[in-house]
């Protein structure tokens, strides 16, 4: 109890509260812009924390996260676009709402509500914090085994379009993580003799490239809608009597957020749908739902907000995440040098309260912010986005020059960009592949410990039964609602283009058996196995893509039918995203001419030039304001920029990428 | 107030010292490489000593610390080989794993770690501790040498962990057994569970999670590596002085003195492991007067008394090793001898590992 205030107490020294600020307002931001959500504005945090102190980038990266779901809101009432994946239940209720001129109630009751659910998720996860070390300590390699291979599962089952094509994703993952040097043996697999590779591509740069690149070339490319202004719009205190009104229906819905979220693979994604699904089910008058009705926002977002709290229970006892954002903190922590597990809760345990008075005041600095400031951060939505995406891309391309200060680090951030874009258009789950990826390591291991230590009689523990039962009906019942009868394969136009993926996806297994098979056992036994398994999983998908392809006569048979469930994806125009993804190479190789800021200013001034001709008094400008950013970014953090070519033949000062001294 | 008024006093009078005035650093940017990630011990290391430095070196230079993680320190111990100036601008943060890569010959090493000038070195020593229930006493081995499986965790035999594997066979442990890829602190918390025997942690962290566990009764203490000394001499450690060291713990096992090549083995471990476990060291030609300014500014924050406050909780008991006798140690270290090498692949071929010693 005493650390639990003394934790409050270093919360409020300034440098603490300026962290935290500086966290929620980025992941303010990033929440309001369609598409990027808690993983982009992480990925983006991470590599420039390793210079903070390990509780001030605490502190930070909570406060990126926890306020996404909050400001999420904006887009999804103004524009009826998802900000992030978790508000795509609060588009049913608040875009009519706004259509009929009640905007302005419907992002207060949402505010309210996440401030709400966000408490209510901060409370339960202090409460499972006091309950945590002898859960700890019944959960030796063999329940822990268990319970990442039941994320793993779930996470493929749940996330992707298709059930299949998302275990795949998660097999993939798994295959891509054992790249590198055998944890048993040491023995590089698949490296070919490079250095990176022994190493395996950083997590932040994989997290990076599959996720905040394919959103913004997806916002390019769709030229989003624009959004109606607030001014003059009232209302605002009807939306908060709204929701302690509705006070019991919050409860509950912070109480499945929270329960949800605690179970690996559910959380983001689905969590606002649960919730939402509940206010139907238990509503007594559902006439409005759907139409316009504040409950239909009160609901998803007290669920999504409440769902932080109880993710984090799994990530800082076992460090096993439950989504792809769960996934970047667990890499902060390491760059940090916090291991998750018993730690959490004896040593670190200063740390672990700071993180959840953290996550309570990131709730309320959030929707304070959102209710103070609306009128302003709303237009935030107006700006054009060719005007965002490159000033976006460069920082991306700085926040990779500081993970490693490695120029490979951009080829993996476009490879990872390229498949992650792929994916997207295509409907393979991307959480699936990351979430795979970054487990890769800890399977392995597991699998090898969990048979030193019991052999096979950890099946027979009392956790393990439980946690065996808990998951297969989880995903049974699932599996059951994802039945979706209006997909109708047959308007997709790029059948052929999607099979040919399959094939060029099932080149890689193939090729990993083939360079691992003359290693020793221990080394080649895991990433073969996995490989074997995403290859079988590959052909069936081929087999069956090829069934509905040719109208082989029995694609009408059920079992078919089900499985054919979104095998196709209909997508959105990856022509077009691909193009602009040229574009960023084209930004790479300026970068290795001329360093970073030179080819940084030629780049966002190109780029908006080029959507409007006229635009050069908003180009300078934010160039300019961009280099001011970058330059005090990099003496607060003594960070150097990555120089090009021409650094090696010209002195340049250390401002354009020059040495320090 | 009056404190920074006198430090201030003194500084200034460091810096007209002529002792430093042939080396001025004053405006200039000191690198720190460190080849493993933030948050590491080698990181703490450096990220403790570091304004220490900036106030006794001569010009008081600004020190950036430049974490390269990668290949098991190899990727940054190489990027420090090949772009460090020798004009006091650039320093290397060594530890066990940097020795280790050079002392097993692993190929993909290009740093000359024998060349390079070392300016502290901070030793560290070993604990081994087993449950309550399979020791009666820090001395006994009896009952674990009795056990079938006798299982302890190992991050990989290419790491400083190998010695474990040698320590084990030398005392003739038979159910002794590594646990791939657990490191310290997750073999720790698998001893707790009861599903390791033993666990072993290094000196801070013995202080911190594992003496607790000892004075609950839980827990007992096994040995220690010992703290070997300048004449060769190996004295028990003052943290756990009811422990053997692992010489006491051989002669108790085997019934005869630690001697010849296995003596000769333990010393090479000892100082990779124990006594050069972090060190500061100048790239190769670093010119002597520059070395000198880097020791000399070592001795005075050694005497700093905001230093030795802090110290022992920072970087545990031990003091630090300042000089050259800090590079005897460290080529003691990094050169192993074709015997001990023999005997370090004779016990990772009893274990089925494929790894050898190059």
């Amino acid at each position: 109890m005493e650390q639990f205030l003394f934790s409050l107490a270093q919360l409020f020294e300034i440098s603490h509260l300026a962290f935290l600020l500086g966290g929620t307002l980025l992941g303010l931001t990033v929440g309001i812009l369609p598409g990027l959500g808690g993983t982009s504005g992480l990925a983006l945090v991470l590599p420039f924390v390793f210079t903070l102190e390990p509780s001030h980038a605490l502190a930070m990266m909570i406060g990126v996260l926890a306020p996404t779901t909050t400001s999420d809101t904006f887009p999804a009432v103004l524009m009826g676009i998802p900000g992030t994946s978790g508000s795509q239940a609060t588009v049913m209720d608040g875009f009519p709402l706004s259509k009929k001129g009640m905007a302005a109630r419907a992002l207060s009751a949402a505010f309210t509500s996440s401030l709400l659910g966000g408490l209510f998720g901060a409370v339960i996860l202090s409460v499972s914090i006091y309950y945590a070390i002898p859960i700890i300590m019944t959960f030796g390699f063999g329940e822990q085994f268990l319970l990442v291979i039941l994320a793993l599962l779930m996470v493929g089952a749940l996330t992707g379009e298709n059930f299949i094509k998302g275990i795949t994703a998660c097999l993939l993952g798994l295959v891509l993580g054992s790249v590198g040097s055998a944890p048993i043996t040491g023995d590089p697999r698949f490296t070919f003799g490079s250095l990176y590779l022994i190493e395996g591509v950083p997590l932040i740069i994989v997290g990076l490239g599959l996720f905040a690149l394919p959103e913004i070339v997806g916002l390019l490319d769709s030229k989003g809608s624009i959004a109606k202004s607030l001014r003059g719009e009232k209302g605002w205190l009807t939306g908060t009597i709204d929701v302690f009104r509705n006070w019991f229906l919050v409860l509950r819905c912070s109480a499945i957020g929270c329960l949800v979220g605690a179970l690996p693979g559910l959380g983001g994604t689905v969590v606002d749908w649960i919730a939402y699904s509940h206010l139907r089910q238990t509503a007594k008058d559902t006439s409005g739902i759907g139409k316009g009705d504040i409950r239909g926002v009160i609901a998803p977002e007290s669920a999504n907000n409440a769902k932080e709290g109880g993710a984090l229970i799994p990530t800082l006892l076992f460090g096993i995440p439950g989504s792809g954002n769960k996934v970047l903190l667990l890499g902060g922590f390491v760059l940090i040098g916090i291991e998750p597990g018993l730690d959490m809760v004896t040593t670190h345990l200063d740390l672990t309260y700071l993180m959840i008075w953290s996550l309570a005041l990131a709730n309320i600095l959030g929707a304070g912010l959102c209710i103070g400031l609306a009128t302003y951060i709303s237009k935030l939505t107006l700006i054009r986005y060719y005007i965002l995406a490159p000033v976006m891309i460069c920082l991306i391309f700085f926040a990779t020059f500081n993970v490693n200060r490695d120029w490979y680090d951009f080829v993996g951030l476009l490879t990872f960009g390229l498949i992650g874009i792929v994916f997207k258009n295509y409907g393979w789950s991307r959480p699936a592949l990351l979430i795979g990826f970054f487990l890769s390591t800890k399977v392995e291991l597991l699998s090898y410990q969990t048979h030193a230590v019991y052999g096979l009689s950890f099946l027979g523990r009392p956790v393990s039964i439980v946690l065996l039962i808990l998951c297969l009906g989880t995903i049974f019942m699932l599996l059951r609602q994802k039945f979706d009868q209006q997909y109708r394969p047959d308007d997709i136009q790029d059948k052929k283009q999607q099979i040919l993926f399959v094939l060029v996806l099932i080149l890689f297994p193939i090729s990993v058996v083939w360079f691992t098979s003359s290693l020793d056992y221990r080394a080649n036994l895991f990433p073969i196995t996995l490989s074997l398994m995403s290859l079988s999983l590959l052909t069936l998908i081929l087999a069956v893509k090829a069934i509905d392809y040719y109208k082989i006569a029995f694609r009408k048979s059920a079992l078919v039918r089900f499985v054919n469930v979104k095998i196709f994806e209909k997508n959105k125009g990856i022509a077009g995203q691909l193009l602009y993804f040229f574009s960023f190479i084209s930004y790479l190789l300026m970068n290795l001419l001329v360093g970073f800021p030179i080819a940084s200013v030629i780049f966002i001034n190109s780029f908006i030039l080029f959507h409007n001709r006229k635009a050069w008094t908003i180009s300078l400008p934010i160039s300019g304001v961009f280099l001011l950013i970058m330059w005090l970014l990099a003496t607060m953090l003594v960070l150097q920029f990555p120089s090009g070519l021409l650094g090696a033949f010209v002195d340049l000062p250390w401002w354009l990428g020059g040495e320090l001294n | 107030m009056f404190r920074i008024l006198a430090l201030a006093l003194v500084s200034l009078f460091l810096v007209s010292a002529p002792a430093s005035a042939k080396v001025d650093l004053s405006g200039k940017t000191i690198t720190w490489v460190v080849p493993f990630k933030e948050g590491g011990g080698t990181s703490r290391f450096a990220r403790f000593i570091q304004p220490f430095l900036t106030k006794y070196l001569p010009g008081n230079p600004d020190i950036q610390i430049m974490h390269i993680p990668g290949g098991g320190a190899i990727k940054g111990s190489n990027y420090f080989q090949e772009n460090a100036k020798p004009d006091g601008t650039f320093m290397f943060g060594c530890s066990t794993s940097v020795i280790v890569n050079v002392a097993t010959g692993n190929p993909l090493v290009k740093y000359n770690l024998s060349k390079y000038r070392p300016v502290a070195l901070l030793p560290q020593n070993t604990h081994w501790f087993t449950r309550s229930d399979l020791a009666d006493g820090p001395h006994d081995l009896s009952k674990l040498k009795e056990r079938k499986l006798v299982l302890y965790a190992l991050k990989t035999p290419a790491s400083a962990d190998l010695f474990h594997i040698w320590v084990f066979d030398k005392l003739g442990i038979k159910g002794a057994k590594p646990i791939p890829g657990l490191s310290s602190s997750g073999g720790y918390q698998a001893f707790l569970r009861g599903e390791i025997h033993i666990s072993s942690h290094g000196a801070a962290n013995y202080v911190k999670k594992v003496k607790p566990e000892i004075d609950k009764g839980g827990v007992v203490d096994l040995m220690t590596l010992g703290i070997i000394g300048a004449d060769g001499s190996v004295t028990r450690n003052p943290l756990a002085p009811d422990a053997p060291t692992f010489p006491e713990m051989y002669e108790q096992v085997n019934g005869k003195k630690l001697e010849g090549d296995d003596l000769e083995a333990f010393y090479s471990i000892g100082a990779a492991w124990s006594q050069a476990s972090k060190s500061l060291l100048l790239p190769e030609g670093t010119p002597d007067e520059i070395v000198e300014a880097f020791r000399d500014a070592a001795t005075k924050m050694v005497a700093d008394p905001e230093f030795k406050e802090k110290a022992s909780s920072a970087l545990g008991p031990f003091p630090l090793i300042i000089g050259e006798e800090a590079g005897e140690i460290i080529k003691k270290a990094s050169i192993f001898s074709d015997t001990t090498k023999e005997q370090l692949n004779a016990a990772l071929e009893k274990n089925r590992f494929t790894y050898r010693v190059q």
